[in-house]
């Protein structure tokens, strides 16, 4: 909705002025860690989730929330539905322009609900008389959850679909949650660019929820505060990779530093162009990357492999990844083939990831050898 | 650090205001007050950096342990570093220090996955056991009373006790799986089920995770690569197995292999989730993937592609077969007290029979591979004898050209004959990742010899990337050893090592063309029948529980079992049946007490609701199980001794060549409540046997065999001089260098400094570890049976010692299996249109983490089965829908999750429901699981013994129920 300078005071016009240099200063960084996830290495497990949970999501009022999950697409995902939820910029005249896109505030039932098990009904009760059951908070049977359509994907019989996407806060360089808080308690950390709530200023009023296009921020119903991923800056601080991706198994995820053109994430991004933001239309400018999933030949009504093509239809990886995931698929193909063939490809190279700990430079350091008793920090 | 702090004159220089009002205005600023919210504070100065302590403060901690899984996850082993904070470990984080093996490949860092990134959320889970419980009410009431240690002990002493003297010792059923358990705390109950001469149930054959095929075809199926290999094939073929959902922290070596140019197949009726990372899918009937392996065979035996060197040295192939009788030629038809296990070659260059030798896989002539040829038996008859490729070449030519195996596994000619160009590219590099799914179908084995024909045909044995996998549990000895041990320490070990030596030897005598590891196979299977009362508990079932009414059951059986059931048991226990020494408890002896630890029978005894819990449950007078958690099985039975958890003890898990590092776990934290670690229950226990036993003034007990069992010094010989778990440990770390499985020098200090250590190498003590027949190199993965295809030629353990393809023993003729053919899924269950398929879930692993609330959060929350949209719309059923599944067998009820990945039913073809195993029984309604429609068959061939490798022995040759493609039907609930 276009507004009419001409109409508004100019006391209105200082504000406004005001409101835009505010923002620009809280996005402002000095330098952004980014993060490259291959979805041809994810095997769906929720390590990561649970990396996350037991570091950051175990305290009061953070139980129900996942600032990492894994869902299978295509999905409704969680919360139910969130790529119908609104949110982030309409990108108009090349970028000069980001107009902001209403968004819906998520629902606790629409993330899944910190369900609670009759455990006394089942140990003191007659054999056979009494099941486990989950119950929402509110006594109602849940029907949705963080992964609740796990593995049912898409397409028909034998041709159905279907691939894990992990998802944290995508650290974007245009947050919409940051311009969304009328406290202006969302900013850009400048030493590393993760986007974080400043628990201080945060009142609860919850536009940042709407606001966010990937949903992937939370309300803390005790505390009242608005709470979402950290990019764990306080490991970040210490040289510790995050705790999702130190601890992704599938070794799926790469940290680095964005704009260095030596990092991992570096030629991922920018030299081999494999590497694609979610929902690029979104307009925020993710700072989470991802390779896009290659997928085994259709069958035709014969059961006949056909080769040519592949069965996750090109339609819906666009809609995912924006119009460059057919170039990246096909870069993905050819450096495959050629390995194939006996020759040399540094992109497989960088993907094999022979020696895991390179994943993360420079941010090296095993958290072991860390003193950090909990007096050590003021 | 981030600080606002504007200037006036600054703040006037800003331009773009419009873009900002639009922003404002789209996020609903306008039109209200927010405007004034907004704008309030925009001038004042806020040091953003100033909470962020919030959270540096979170990650913090007093404390650092190592930290393992002591479960049966396969292969487990992952190292990780618990933290603990005020007394509670509040995260765990993988160690990641897996040294580099082999650079030309990914190290193994960092192993994990969401259920031991967890468990220290489990470990406090509401369902975790803190204190000893009794049963006060009857049995399953849910009535239950706290009581001390003393107490539940000696109840359960005195239950023992009357167990020795009424029924006699093998009337105590001691069941261990490896779950839940860890290995120095698993042998404790196993030292004490062995003092008081308890029937032993053999766990293979209770999981069902014996490899049937592997095993009829190599002698033995306890051998693989250590994960690491994987990186290395060039065609992996994900066959029967879903490294996705079970092999997570092994994974990426696929996923990398795949980028180092290996093909990824993956073959399997419904598109699972290790499909989605293959380069190709093939879909096959449920069952009929033996019929795609053959008719691979025929085209790589037709094209002339197979490795006709390998063929010749390796396998059983080039050996003759009479063709008056299918049995195989022997030294005892042609020659005075010949051998009846040496067979003979057709010497090409000679044209005469030449006698295979038994103890070198070097061939002593060029042996024909093909072609029919006369000899004269000593008798002076002629016969007509074949090769066994002649025979083999000739069924497949029958029976499996890809036009004729497409209609019996619905995979598409064309595609069979692109997976055979496949196996051609990559002869000699193909792997068959095979799990412990094709061993629970009926006809699971015929599966497994096709897989390992086509390995065979293409020499893709005992090279690195290569093969197959089965199951192994050994390379940590000194803690199995302590088993026999009277004692630890080194003097103890150096009278038991030369009775074990002494036992090698004499079988050595006995026959001295036997390997080591034949030599090693025997010794064990004695032990099992003398000293360890193993056995398989299919006497158990079938003389006491209602098991038999399944096996009975004609129609539930293939077609082509040409007698009743009943015959074949009868013959195979009678005298010569094979089974001499493992018949037990006897069909008189009224099973007693039963025991368990580290699994949970009620969930996974198949069908164990209706076959076990009316009939051989009700039989025993004392049941209890160690346990972390509330089970079924617990809450159906007698006392509860709550055991310590996987932080809270200091153990290993069981060892495995598989992720080859003995991994270690240490106390963070005291158990909980009044829980003990295993090893102090059982001493303790066997204190108040002897007790109970020495009140009523007998101590001494007689086996049917004539043993004698004595309990008078058990509390001493259960405690093994040992004042705490560091000294059984020290011991056991001690031994196993001396064995030769770790490094010299291998104590406890050095495993609390490092948390892992390398294996160095097998030993002659344990047959599983043989089994490996390789040397462990420390710079490259462990590359299995390279001591038969390398420079040692060292013959397999099978009967005629050669990967052997041809089975003469009488049943498999009568079977018409002598050769791997494929034969169809049988009815199990009934003539209904769906087929109810499984395998290892996700989110568990079995069922120890099956009730995890954060875990249980990562999906529905309740039991789910996976069905296909277009057979749940002819059924009027939904998305989320509860449905009842059927057959003659029971019934259950489920919610459906509906997916166009399961196979569909069609007018020829069954549909496919999924459920992934492990619910806790308790989950469902009445308590009633999918084991509800799985009465437990057994294929009658599995009782075929006396016949070479066909023997049991601990883990091996054990006859096992199978779960898989059971017949169902499903409607609205």
């Amino acid at each position: 909705m276009a507004i009419d300078d001409s109409k508004l005071t100019d006391r209105e016009k200082e504000l406004a002025n005001e409101f835009t240099a505010t923002k620009d200063q809280l996005r402002k960084v000095d330098k952004q860690v980014a993060m490259v996830m291959d979805l041809n290495k994810c095997v769906g497990c929720q390590l990561c989730s649970m990396a996350c949970k037991t570091l950051w999501t175990s305290l009061e009022g953070r139980e129900y929330m996942w600032w990492n999950k894994v869902n299978t697409q295509p999905g409704k995902g969680s919360p139910k539905d969130w790529e119908r939820m609104g949110g982030g910029y309409k990108v108009l005249f090349g970028g000069k322009v980001r107009d902001p896109v209403r968004g819906k505030l998520p629902t606790k039932k629409e993330f899944g609900d910190m369900w609670k098990y009759n455990w006394d009904g089942v140990v003191n009760s007659k054999a056979g008389d009494v099941h486990l059951q989950p119950k929402n908070d509110d006594g109602t049977e849940p029907d949705w959850g963080m992964n609740w359509d796990e593995d049912q994907g898409g397409g028909e019989y034998p041709n159905a679909f279907y691939f894990y996407l992990p998802r944290i806060c995508n650290h974007c360089a245009y947050p919409a949650c940051v311009d969304a808080c009328p406290r202006n308690a969302l900013y850009k950390r400048e030493e590393d660019g993760a986007v974080v709530v400043d628990q201080e200023r945060c009142k609860g009023y919850r536009f940042c929820l709407e606001a966010c296009p990937y949903k992937v921020i939370y309300f803390n119903f005790i505390k009242k505060v608005s709470m979402k991923c950290i990019f764990c800056y306080p490991r970040l601080e210490q040289g510790v990779p995050n705790a999702c991706a130190r601890q992704c198994t599938g070794r799926v995820r790469w940290v680095g530093m964005r704009d260095e053109p030596n990092s991992l994430i570096y030629k991922l991004v920018k030299v081999w162009k494999v590497a694609l933001p979610l929902h690029p239309e979104y307009g925020t400018e993710p700072n989470v990357f991802y390779v896009p999933p290659l997928s085994p030949p259709r069958l035709d009504e014969n059961g006949k492999l056909d080769p040519s093509k592949a069965r996750i239809p090109m339609k819906y990886l666009r809609y995912l990844f924006g119009p460059e995931v057919e170039n990246a698929l096909d870069t993905m193909n050819k450096e495959m083939e050629k390995v194939r063939k006996g020759g040399k490809s540094e992109l497989m190279e960088i993907l094999i990831a022979r020696e895991w700990k390179k994943m993360f430079e420079p941010f090296t350091t095993d958290p072991a050898t860390l003193d950090r008793k909990p007096s050590s920090i003021k | 650090m981030k600080e606002i702090k504007l200037t006036r004159r600054k703040f006037l220089k800003v331009s773009g205001a419009s873009v900002a009002l639009l922003s404002l205005n789209s996020f609903g600023f306008f039109g209200g007050n927010s405007i004034a919210n907004a704008t309030q504070k925009l001038i004042n100065e806020w040091d953003y950096s100033g909470w962020e302590d919030l959270h540096r403060k979170e990650w913090t901690w007093d404390k650092i342990t190592w930290g393992t899984h002591l479960v049966d996850c396969y292969p487990g082993n992952c190292l990780w570093r618990v933290y603990t904070k005020d007394g509670v470990v509040f995260r765990e984080e993988q160690a990641a220090k897996y040294p580099v093996v082999d650079p030309t490949g990914p190290d193994f860092n960092p192993r994990g996955c969401q259920k031991g990134a967890s468990y220290s959320i489990m470990m406090y889970n509401p369902d975790r056991l803190k204190y000893p419980m009794k049963r006060v009410g009857e049995r399953g009431s849910g009535k239950w009373k706290r009581v001390s240690w003393d107490e539940i002990l000696e109840d359960i002493a005195e239950g023992i006790v009357d167990g020795l003297v009424e029924q006699g010792p093998e009337s105590i059923i001691a069941e261990f799986g490896p779950g839940n358990g860890g290995y120095l705390h698993i042998i404790a109950p196993h030292r004490l089920a062995m003092k008081l001469g308890a029937t032993h149930l053999d766990l293979d054959s209770t999981i069902g995770d014996f490899n049937r095929g592997i095993y009829e075809t190599m002698g033995k199926f306890m051998f693989m690569d250590s994960v690491d290999g994987w990186f290395f094939g060039k065609l992996l073929l994900i066959w029967h197995m879903n490294p996705v959902y079970t092999r997570i922290p092994s994974y990426h070596f696929i996923s990398e292999a795949r980028y180092n140019g290996a093909e990824i197949v993956s073959i399997a009726p419904d598109y699972n989730p290790s499909s989605m990372h293959a380069d190709e899918w093939i879909p096959v009937e449920m069952g009929g993937d033996a019929a795609l392996g053959l008719s691979v065979c025929q085209i790589l035996i037709e094209k002339g592609w197979i490795d006709v060197p390998f063929i010749k040295e390796q396998t059983d192939l080039p050996l003759l077969v009479r063709t008056d009788n299918q049995r195989f030629l022997r030294a005892s038809d042609m020659i005075q007290k010949g051998r009846d296990d040496q067979l003979y070659y057709w010497d090409s260059a000679k044209q005469a029979p030449c006698l295979t030798p038994l103890e070198t896989l070097t061939l002593p002539c060029d042996p024909a591979l093909e072609g029919t040829y006369k000899v004269t038996l000593l008798d002076g008859k002629t016969v007509e004898v074949q090769t066994v490729f002649h025979q083999l070449k000739t069924s497949v030519n029958k029976d499996y050209t890809p036009e004729k195996a497409s209609k019996l596994c619905k995979t598409n000619p064309e595609t069979i004959r692109r997976l055979a160009e496949k196996c051609h590219r990559a002869m000699g590099h193909i792997q068959v990742m095979v799990g412990w799914n094709s061993p629970k179908y009926y006809h699971g084995d015929l599966i497994e010899r096709a897989m390992c024909l086509i390995l065979a045909l293409t020499g893709s044995f005992g090279k690195k990337g290569s093969g197959i996998r089965g199951w192994n549990e050994s390379l940590f000895e000194g803690a199995l050893f302590q088993t026999f041990k009277e004692a630890i320490g080194t003097a103890a070990s150096m009278k038991e090592l030369p009775r074990q030596m002494k036992m090698i030897k004499k079988f050595k005598r006995e026959d001295p063309t036997i390997t080591d590891e034949i030599a090693s196979i025997r010794m064990e299977r004695w032990r099992d029948a003398n000293e360890l009362n193993m056995t398989v508990p299919a006497f158990l079932y079938y003389f006491h529980s209602d098991y038999k009414k399944a096996w009975d059951t004609k129609e539930w059986h293939c077609p082509t079992m040409k007698r009743p059931f009943e015959e074949y048991f009868n013959e195979a226990i009678a005298e010569g049946g094979g089974w001499e020494g493992f018949v037990k408890p006897a069909k008189d002896q009224i099973p007693s007490v039963y025991m368990w630890m580290g699994t949970n029978p009620a969930r996974k005894n198949r069908g164990w609701t209706k076959n076990i819990l009316p009939s051989l449950w009700k039989k025993y007078k004392t049941i209890f199980g160690f346990e972390t958690r509330w089970t079924t099985t617990l809450l159906h039975g007698d006392y509860i001794l709550p055991c310590a958890g996987f932080y809270e003890k200091l153990d290993t898990r069981f060892p495995t060549p598989h992720v080859p590092w003995l991994t270690l776990t240490e106390q963070a934290v005291k158990p909980v409540g009044e829980a003990k670690m295993e090893w102090e229950i059982c001493c303790m226990l066997a204190e108040k046997i002897e007790k109970a036993a020495k009140k009523r003034g007998k101590t001494k007990f007689v086996q049917r065999d004539g043993k004698e069992i004595d309990v008078s010094d058990m509390g001493k010989w259960q405690k093994m001089g040992a004042n705490n778990i560091d000294e059984i440990m020290e011991d056991a770390l001690e031994t196993s260098a001396l064995l030769g499985n770790l490094p010299v020098g291998t104590n406890l200090k050095k495993m609390r400094q490092e948390g892992i250590v390398r294996f160095t190498g097998v030993s002659t003590f344990d047959p599983i570890s043989m089994n490996l027949a390789t040397d462990i190199k420390p710079e490259e993965p462990i590359i299995p049976l390279t001591w038969h295809t390398g420079t040692k030629k060292l013959p397999y353990p099978s009967y005629n010692r050669r990967i052997q393809f041809y089975i003469d023993h009488p049943w498999f003729i009568e079977a018409d299996e002598q050769l791997p053919v494929h034969k169809q899924n049988p009815k199990i269950g009934g003539d209904y249109p769906l087929r109810m398929t499984s395998g290892h879930q996700r989110w568990s692993v079995h069922s120890i983490w099956v009730t995890s609330e954060q875990l249980l959060r990562t999906h529905q929350g309740r039991p789910f089965m996976f069905m296909n949209p277009e057979d749940a719309k002819k059924r009027g059923i939904e998305d989320g829908d509860y449905v009842k599944v059927y057959n003659d067998f029971d019934n259950f009820k489920i919610h459906v999750k509906l997916t166009p990945s399961a196979k569909p039913e069609n007018p020829v073809e069954p549909g496919q429901v999924i459920i992934y195993h492990a619910w806790e029984p308790f989950m469902f309604k009445d308590w009633k699981s999918y084991d509800a429609a799985i009465p437990g068959m057994v294929k009658w061939l599995d009782f075929a013994a006396g016949y070479g490798h066909l023997n049991y022995f601990r883990w091996n040759w054990c006859i096992q129920p199978v779960d898989r493609a059971m017949a169902v039907q499903v409607e609205k609930a």
